[in-house]
């Protein structure tokens, strides 16, 4: 278990499932009980329906998904990240669901040669002891 | 749908820019009373006649740093009690200027305000402008922190490059965007960038901040306030200066609510076309009608982004057009979109330069920079969260 000194997340109502399943690495999506979509991230209601009571279920998702767009990031705007500049930071919209999108760093390394629509696979970065963030690796298949 | 019966209701009588420096010599609170006093006095006004302020008090930086009225912004309730008035009009809604001139306009024709200041105010804080010390990523900022995704500067890089990777466009097209900018900039007395054009290999020479964006396709902080004061059109026909009529404004707010700095290419482009759709309807004309387009640059691709969504060139070709000179200032009857120099060529002022160049233009002031056009556009923000105003120099 690796230890950084990045930001660590603050679970709260809308996001102690979502923290919850990425300490065990898995990826799990807010999901709304009155229409069946995801929200990435949940708001207080769905705006996918509307409902105002949309009792989100933290859903496991395939963690697949493509890149939408992709940046290097060069300067360490944040705590912790003095050693990880540069890196791929990647734009992934999730295979589940169309505008589903979340980001992640991409952990084959910042020369990775990338192109819209590039697939990639979840993957899990130990940020703090029982504190892990999403990120990403290509696709084997 | 019902008229916009404040069309051309509501005009800008007088101005005042501040000089735009890195560190203001003077508190933002006291650049904003001097400011605000000179607009004032040139609309020919005093200021016991103001009974109505609003402006957009928005800090925009991600870093770590303390935030206190008068310091690091400054709102409409500061600046009337420093001023010494109490108004019968104030107002801080929070966006990007079209917010506090649409309250202005919509105060005055509703007569709760006869003469408003509108006034923005924005300040450079010690240490880096996006630094942040949070050890914790608490509310929606647990979204993005923990895995490195921060800023706005990471934002528009993704957006950018979204759109680099549709268009195919050329590794560092932006650099003809900011050497424009820069080269109007250079010739405003003002500008924190006077006399400082900038070369495409200065340009090149400045470091990479997220690829594809570089330093100077950012706007560079600093300290600055400008001031516009808003009366009726009958009002503003006894004062010194030709109105500037105010035809039509909109703000707009993404539809989605995403990650924070996420900024999806297509959500720009799909709500920035509604912004441009409503503010054209509001106004009673069409995009073609807008002889004067200013488009906010506070990253240099929203220039192509806000290009496209006027007309000015079909999806994807702003590049193309930029890079052939088709903006330059110097080329009779150009579209001159950042004639204003923008903020790549003032520095952060955040919607202001845009506005202040229609103004100048409608009003007849500007100078050696003086057109004959009399339908103007000021665009500010991102086309999906921020506004545009049309400006006509007669009503109609």
């Amino acid at each position: 278990m690796s230890v950084t000194d990045r930001p660590v997340p603050v679970p709260d109502a809308s996001s102690a499932g979502y923290w919850e399943a990425t300490a065990r690495h898995e990826l799990a999506i807010a999901r709304c009980s009155a229409c069946h979509g995801f929200t990435h991230p949940p708001d207080t209601v769905c705006i996918r329906c509307g409902s105002i009571e949309p009792r989100f279920t933290f859903e496991p998702v395939s963690g697949r998904g493509i890149v939408k767009s992709w940046t290097v990031v060069r300067q360490a705007l944040l705590p912790g990240f003095e050693q990880d500049v540069p890196f791929l930071l990647v734009d992934v919209e999730l295979s589940e669901q169309a505008g589903l999108r979340i980001t992640g760093r991409l952990l084959d390394g910042v020369d990775t040669a990338l192109k819209l629509g590039d697939k990639v696979q979840v993957d899990f970065e130990d940020i703090a002891d029982g504190v892990a963030c999403p990120a990403f690796r290509l696709a084997t298949s | 749908m019902s008229e916009f019966a404040a069309r051309n209701q509501v005009a800008i009588a007088g101005y005042a820019q501040s000089p735009v420096s890195r560190r203001s010599p003077m508190s933002l609170g006291a650049l904003t009373i001097q400011t605000t006093r000179e607009a004032i006095a040139d609309a020919g006004l005093a200021v016991s006649d103001i009974d109505g302020f609003t402006t957009t008090p928005m800090f925009p930086s991600f870093g770590s740093h303390s935030a206190e009225d008068g310091v690091a912004f400054v709102t409409a309730n500061w600046l009337a009690q420093h001023l010494g008035v109490i108004p019968r009009f104030m107002e801080n809604p929070q966006g990007q200027l079209p917010a506090p001139v649409a309250l202005a306009v919509n105060a005055i024709h509703a007569g709760a305000a006869d003469y408003v200041v509108v006034h923005r105010a924005l300040h450079n804080p010690v240490g880096r402008y996006h630094n942040s010390t949070e050890q914790e990523a608490r509310g929606r900022e647990q979204w993005g922190m923990p895995q490195g995704h921060f800023g706005p500067i990471a934002a528009i890089a993704l957006a950018y490059n979204e759109y680099v990777q549709r268009y195919d466009v050329p590794e560092n097209a932006l650099a003809s965007v900011v050497t424009e900018a820069r080269k109007n900039g250079a010739r405003l007395p003002w500008s924190y960038w006077a006399d400082k054009p900038l070369s495409e290999e200065a340009y090149l020479a400045a470091p990479v901040i997220n690829d594809p964006i570089r330093m100077f396709d950012c706007d560079i902080p600093v300290d600055a306030v400008a001031t516009f004061v808003l009366t009726s059109a009958e009002r503003a026909r006894d004062l010194p200066h030709k109105p500037v009529y105010i035809s039509s404004y909109t703000e707009m707010l993404p539809k989605r609510r995403l990650i924070p700095s996420l900024w999806p290419y297509d959500g720009i482009m799909e709500q920035g076309q509604q912004n441009v759709d409503q503010l054209c309807q509001r106004a009673g004309v069409s995009v073609e009608e807008i002889d004067y387009l200013q488009v906010y640059d506070g990253f240099a691709p929203l220039v192509y982004f806000w290009m496209e969504l006027t007309g000015l060139c079909g999806p994807g070709e702003a590049h193309q057009m930029v890079s052939e000179g088709g903006i330059d200032s110097d080329r009779a009857g150009s579209p001159a979109v950042l004639a204003s120099g923008g903020s790549l060529g003032n520095g952060r002022v955040h919607g202001t330069a845009q506005m202040l160049e229609c103004y100048l233009q409608l009003s007849r002031r500007a100078g050696e920079r003086q057109r004959d056009v009399n339908m103007a556009m000021a665009c500010q923000g991102l086309p999906n969260s921020g506004g545009a105003v049309v400006y006509s120099s007669e009503k109609y």
